[in-house]
């Protein structure tokens, strides 16, 4: 009889607080606790770091020797497009000077931010960030890598901390588009599925200086198994493994051209209007130390009436 | 005092996951130390105590993560009711009824949270849920339960008989 009372007692007490939790009345206690919390689990993320490049290094070490190569040939062949990307970019400058176009992204502000934090259940992809509303934060921020790759948004603020809700949480959806060049041939290696190789982004295709590239758009949803989906692509599209996945802008609530990743696998489906992929993060999500908040980026999200 | 130290030690267990744990993923998962932790202690210290150090660790640790405050509590519960069952077979030693409380509590766990945050408006998709976090999370708990029970074994020996109330109860069988 006294654990049914202290059954019914819990339930009770848990559901009220997830209640109240969710209408926010409870964002100090969390606040407090990672206040206190956050010096500590700082420093440990500091120890696990290295711990963990030495676990990883004397596990994958074959991996390693195979991926150093790949990653060599790699370097020769971006540095060889950015050379080309510098001319381009140097034209594009000139003519949006010519004709007085208005850049897309002005300069961006970035505030760093430390992760403290990872979420722990498997369930959703989140971490925490040591930056919060008093240090201008607002929920739906953009929030990026240190290499500005985007790697979600600000999904819940406190006084003095985030949570970030990764662009592999299954709550996530992007409006995103693949840049097709056509009559280009798909230089780029592509990033085999189970291998070591990190988010390294494959080579983006050069464009063709004869014809513009075209593109196609769809939405990239978290996904618990193969980390995102690029859903809703049209079915003619020609999208080939390796072609560099970006932000469309569409929605207003993401800047337009970030980074996302690479196709990694097409699925086609044959009764379906619409083809879907499987989306390499570009960035390294697990065990990111450092992001970077687009604060002078305001999500529609937070415009809207 | 024995809650003070419980309570110390939940936190900084909840901690350990949310920072530490997170680099050394097993099967994609990180091992719950909170639940690992609660049932060692639900199983080697009985349930009188079992009754006040469970919802109080899982409110803990929900101080640390992004669920909802409560979640992890509410989750947590069917632990006490597991180790008083379990303890219902006379045993030489805790450690298989602990294993075994830790890998049902971590099932248990994993389909109370999965219910509790689509109830709070998460889209958490449930067979890859249970594919991809829940069942491996059964697997990875139920290994590094000796890294949690030999401690708080050691902190706490007792008898291997245990006593549930007043007067002691064995299975029938």
């Amino acid at each position: 009889m006294r654990v049914i009372w202290w059954l019914l007692t819990v339930v009770a007490v848990s559901t009220i607080s997830i209640v109240l939790s969710e209408q926010r009345t409870l964002d100090p206690v969390p606040n407090i606790s990672l206040t206190l919390a956050s010096p500590l689990e700082g420093g440990i993320r500091d120890i696990a770091n290295p711990l963990n490049d030495l676990f990883n290094g004397v596990i994958d070490r074959g991996d390693l020797v195979r991926e150093n190569q790949e990653l060599k040939e790699t370097i020769a062949l971006l540095e060889a497009q950015i050379a080309e990307q510098q001319d381009a970019q140097k034209r594009v400058l000139e003519l949006e000077a010519a004709l007085g176009v208005k850049q897309s992204r002005p300069d961006d502000q970035l505030l760093a931010a430390n992760v403290i934090a990872e979420e722990p259940s498997g369930l959703k992809r989140a971490i925490a960030i040591d930056r919060g509303l008093s240090d201008g934060i607002d929920e739906g921020m953009v929030v990026l890598s240190k290499s500005g790759v985007l790697v979600g948004t600000v999904s819940r603020a406190y006084q003095d901390f985030a949570w970030i809700r990764l662009i592999t949480d299954p709550d996530s959806a992007v409006n995103a588009q693949v840049n097709l060049a056509p009559g280009q041939p798909q230089s780029a290696p592509t990033a085999s599925a189970g291998s070591a190789t990190p988010a390294a982004s494959p080579a983006p295709t050069p464009a063709s200086e004869a014809s513009p590239p075209s593109s196609v758009r769809g939405v990239a949803e978290g996904d618990l198994r193969r980390d995102i989906v690029l859903d809703l692509l049209p079915s003619d599209s020609e999208i080939t493994e390796g072609t560099l996945v970006l932000t469309s802008g569409l929605g207003g609530n993401y800047p337009r051209g970030l980074l996302l990743g690479s196709v990694k696998a097409l699925e086609q489906r044959p009764q379906s209007p619409f083809t879907r992929a499987t989306v390499q993060p570009a960035a390294e999500l697990s065990g990111l130390d450092t992001v970077l908040v687009l604060i002078s980026f305001t999500p529609a999200r937070l415009t809207a009436p | 005092m024995k809650y003070v130290v419980a309570f110390v030690l939940a936190y900084l267990l909840a901690i350990l996951e949310v920072s530490f744990m997170s680099y050394f993923q097993v099967l994609g998962v990180t091992p719950s130390l909170v639940l690992m932790f609660v049932a060692s202690w639900a199983v080697v210290r009985g349930q009188d105590e079992a009754l006040v150090v469970v919802p109080l660790s899982g409110f803990i640790r929900d101080l640390v993560t992004s669920d909802p405050l409560g979640t992890s509590a509410l989750a947590l519960t069917p632990i006490v009711l597991l180790a008083a069952a379990v303890q219902l077979r006379s045993m030489d030693s805790d450690f298989l009824p602990t294993v075994v409380v830790v890998g049902a509590g971590s099932l248990a766990y994993g389909i109370i949270s999965i219910v509790v945050l689509t109830a709070a408006g998460q889209s958490i998709p449930w067979l890859d849920g249970m594919l991809t976090a829940v069942l491996p999370l059964v697997v990875v708990n139920a290994l590094f339960t000796p890294l949690i029970y030999l401690p708080v074994r050691w902190a706490g020996a007792r008898s291997t008989t245990r006593i549930l109330g007043p007067t002691r109860i064995t299975s029938p069988l």
